[in-house]
């Protein structure tokens, strides 16, 4: 596909005219996804896709096309030239962008993360005979993402990478559930058979008895999967330079130097892991590491290109929807194998869902329990509990009220698949925290 | 698609017990203006085809941007070998001899074409709705969009069947934000909600350049405003709200593939369960909802859904009393059930699944006036920026935009940040007044996400203004 997108985008530069800039984006993929429920196969098929993002440059102005395409090199030439005309002729139209920034050095490179072909016919196969005793629901999607990046100053860069990504729940015939994802370039089936392990345990726990929790301030431990999701709110604007000024961050409070978090919290935007590709769709190469939130203090936002000229500042490659794509949450001191014994007394909860805003302004989020939730009486498991319903601030999440986060942290793989795979991740410990407001 | 293109790819259907082709060509425009400069026009054209095989008990799909012979029949024998794999694996195994030829085609109506006018003149209308935005000082945010979409479908069957259907869609975005003592409030174009099957003369007939000087005069008195106080009282909600009230609590509960568990690994199941269609009184007998894809406009009207089921008005609740699910013909096999058009997938990469289409509340008898008139306390709630809900779609929390005290009557004074909270099992029970056709509004959002793997899709909800007794109402930090 590597050598298709390059024939393609000289083909596209060739044909350009004086003083036109060309900036391409190549995105596809090829995926089997596995749709299973009660532990058997519910839908499964193939998705064979790839799409070319154009962004004509001229005198200042821009216009942009996303193009399926079939990668049949002489049937998406015409249509690629065809729509390079369309560009061409209606840019004329449009005023001149005053935000307008693209990548004038040339950097270029490569980045392929593949392992040994998957076989997802027998991984499926390894699923249905593993699971077939439990009530299994879940997803997989398999197989291979590419990116790439090519502007007509001569910049190319390519990001491929091979992998699956298991999503799924087992249930209870009380109706109860364990969540879990196994994500890896390589099926290992010893790591697949301690996770199906896992959850069968806490399966026969999650089973006994529903215990009804009442509206009151609790103290709960959040596994990474459910502080993730809080998280999660923090990424709508909350590290964003643009929505800091705008007013829509519900850190701007933070970021005006008016609210902090605890001490031990400290955020960045971690590439390292090589997940998500270091190029940005205007050219720039993003920094291994962003510094976000320090020590408990906001010291840096993601900045756009855009935003740099909006706002006379600097920017560090963000994307322009300024939300972190590999965010990373330090370590704290809490023995992740001593949780019930820390918590003692408390709610365990391994998920959280559906969490909204409250009040943005002030970082307040709401939001349900949902799998794996359990009461914790004397460091033990006592029995699981009924949906509940929070409403609390992120200030006392990650502020006041943290007792400590755990010191063992997990990769935790997107398993979005709108339109196309995601390749974000996140990098979270799990965290203890008191007078945590359940209201429903 | 062209006659004979498909007069190319109808010989390629496989001798299988069941297949189908369902192309589908995509385009999609949108312009923006924020903070008085034009973003990055965007422009998107996206043609594919997903290939459905169902064979010896079994069933797979392929799907492909690849429109050439070589890459169609590479979907078809990716669909045949998944279908062959899954023989005996499959969850259940629907009967297709409920599968019937189907011939026929749908259109909207497009008054004024989106293409007669030019990028230009849309967007020196979008700056000028942007200069009405910033009309007032404190307005720290501003922008309006348009965001057009037309969607052509072809689906063709070794039925021989032949359905053709073209929907365009229009969806004009308004956005003011005003700061007062660092509190930024906000008000939306009825949260983003005006989503319809209607041609360019929709925006002169909401006229954005009006409606953004009063979201922006609505922002700053918001801004002003009092935090709503923590109190149970009659909320008088508006449709702007209604549609996320409908859309979670009965919507999303009555989608039969969520009762029949295909979801509880992601958007998860209902409290609705099999045995209380035809017995359960989901509201009072004011609550009359139906799945209506005949409505002109609305934006979720076809005449054939994604497996090609002829699609038809059908009441899910009436009077209060719940009848049937939203489930399309394959799912309701499973149960034994009634079915509705509503098998729909968000694009040609995905398969589909039990899908919400127009889910509309039927309007009642009291006029706005007399609804508010009829309050002798309590609020009324506008637009939606905030929706929760577990995965049993029960426990529920929203919050409006705006809030405004009603005491005897009459209006007394606008709150920010309202919010309420509920349990659907209770809330409908206290519906106590439905709004006449003169308070409806068909409204629409294009961001129903739902599936796995993942899909958005477009619903439509018409409802009137409605009043709820006993509502926990409360506001911000």
């Amino acid at each position: 596909m590597k050598d298709y997108f390059q024939k393609i985008s000289d083909k596209l530069f060739n044909s350009l005219e004086n003083h036109e800039i060309l900036v391409l984006n190549f995105d596809a993929e090829k995926t089997d996804f596995v749709r299973f429920n009660h532990s058997k196969i519910r839908q499964a098929g193939n998705v064979n896709q790839a799409t070319l993002t154009l962004n004509l440059i001229f005198k200042k102005k821009t216009l942009t096309s996303v193009i399926r395409l079939s990668t049949d090199f002489e049937k998406d030439s015409v249509l690629l030239i065809r729509t390079l005309s369309y560009l061409r002729r209606e840019i004329p139209e449009l005023p001149k962008d005053p935000y307008l920034m693209y990548e004038k050095n040339i950097n270029s490179f490569e980045q392929n993360i593949t392992g040994s072909k998957l076989d997802n016919y027998s991984i499926t196969g390894n699923i249905l005979d593993n699971c077939h005793a439990f009530d299994m629901v879940g997803i997989l999607s398999s197989g291979t993402i590419m990116k790439g990046f090519a502007n007509s100053l001569g910049q190319f860069n390519w990001h491929e990478s091979e992998s699956f990504n298991f999503d799924w729940s087992m249930y209870a015939e009380s109706g109860k559930a364990i969540k879990q994802n196994y994500s890896d370039q390589e099926w290992n089936q010893e790591a697949f058979s301690n996770l199906l392990s896992e959850s069968k345990e806490k399966l026969k726990v999650i089973d006994n008895k529903e215990i009804i929790l009442q509206p009151g301030k609790y103290k709960v431990y959040l596994s990474p999967s459910a502080l993730n999701e809080i998280v999660d709110m923090l990424s709508w604007g909350g590290f964003s330079y643009k929505a800091n000024k705008i007013g829509s961050s519900p850190l701007h409070l933070m970021e005006k130097g008016e609210k902090s978090f605890s001490e031990i919290v400290s955020f960045s935007e971690n590439l390292s892991n090589g997940i998500s590709p270091k190029f940005h769709s205007d050219g720039f190469i993003k920094p291994e590491k962003t510094d976000l939130i320090v020590n408990g203090k906001y010291i840096n936002s993601l900045v756009s290109p855009r935003s740099a000229l909006e706002y006379s500042v600097n920017h560090n490659a963000a994307e322009y929807y300024e939300s972190p794509v590999s965010i990373h949450l330090n370590e704290g001191l809490i023995n992740s194998n001593k949780i019930l014994e820390t918590l003692k007394d408390g709610i365990y909860i391994s998920n959280l869902w559906y969490l909204n805003f409250s009040d943005r302004n002030n970082g307040r989020v709401t939001g349900l329990t949902r799998f794996g939730c359990f009461m914790v009486e004397n460091g033990e498991y006592k029995g699981p509990i009924n949906t509940m319903r929070f409403d609390e601030t992120v200030y006392n999440v990650f502020g006041d009220k943290l007792v400590g986060l755990t010191d063992k942290s997990q990769l935790l793989m997107d398993s979005g698949t709108y339109d196309e795979r995601s390749t974000y991740s996140s990098t979270i410990p799990g965290a203890i925290v008191e007078d945590f407001k359940m209201t429903l | 698609m062209k006659d004979n293109f498909i007069n190319l790819v109808k010989p390629l259907l496989p001798k299988t017990d069941y297949c189908s082709f369902r192309f589908v060509s995509k385009y999609t425009n949108i312009i923006s203006a924020t903070r008085g400069v034009i973003e990055p026009v965007i422009t998107s054209e996206d043609d594919g085809l997903m290939v459905t095989v169902f064979h010896n008990g079994g069933f797979g799909y392929g799907a492909t941007s690849n429109l050439t012979q070589q890459g169609i029949l590479q979907a078809v024998e990716s669909a045949k070998e998944w279908a062959d794999f899954s023989k005996n694996k499959l969850t259940y195994s629907p009967d297709l001899s409920k599968l019937k030829n189907q011939t026929g085609s749908y259109y909207t109506e497009e008054e004024d074409n989106w293409s007669k006018v030019s990028m230009k003149d849309k967007a020196d209308y979008l700056l000028s709705v942007n200069k009405a935005l910033k009309s007032q000082p404190t307005i720290s945010n501003w922008g309006a969009s348009m965001r057009f979409n037309k969607i052509e479908t072809l689906f063709i069957d070794t039925n021989d069947s032949h359905v053709r259907q073209k929907i365009s869609y229009l969806l004009p975005q308004i956005i003011a934000s005003a700061e007062h003592k660092k509190e930024i409030q906000t008000r939306t174009f009825g949260g983003h909600a005006h989503a319809r099957q209607i041609g360019y003369d929709f925006i002169d007939q909401i006229n954005m350049v009006q409606k953004a000087k009063i979201l922006a005069e609505e922002a700053v008195e918001l801004s002003k405003s009092p935090n709503c106080s923590d109190q149970v009282t009659n909320a008088v909600i508006a449709p702007d709200q209604m549609i996320l009230q409908i859309h979670e609590s009965i919507g999303h509960p009555l989608e039969l593939d969520r009762i029949l568990g295909d979801e509880r690994n992601y958007a998860g199941s209902s409290f609705v369960t099999p045995e209380m269609f035809g017995k359960y009184q989901y509201g009072s007998k004011l609550l009359n909802i139906t799945f209506n894809p005949k409505l002109e406009s609305e934006l979720a009207s076809y005449n054939y859904d994604d497996d090609g089921t002829n699609a038809e008005k059908k009441y899910l609740i009436k009077d209060g009393l719940l009848l049937r699910p939203i489930g399309g013909l394959f799912s309701s096999q499973r149960l034994d059930l009634d079915h509705v058009a509503c098998s729909r997938a968000s694009n040609w990469n995905r398969p589909p699944i039990d899908r919400m289409g127009n889910i509309n509340l039927e309007p009642g008898e009291d006029s706005f006036e007399d609804i508010i008139t009829s309050v002798e306390d309590g609020i009324y709630l506008q637009t939606n920026n905030s929706w929760s809900i577990d995965d049993k779609r029960n426990k529920f929390q929203f919050g409006c935009e705006k809030g405004t005290l009603i005491k005897n009557g009459k209006f007394a004074g606008v709150v920010k940040n309202p919010s309420y909270r509920g349990i659907t099992e209770s809330f409908w029970q206290n519906l106590s007044k439905v709004g006449n056709s003169e308070s409806n509004n068909i409204l629409g959002t294009s961001n129903c996400g739902k599936g796995e793997p993942n899909q958005t899709i477009f619903v439509g909800h018409s409802t009137p203004v409605c009043l709820f007794e006993n509502v926990d109402v409360f506001g911000g930090v």
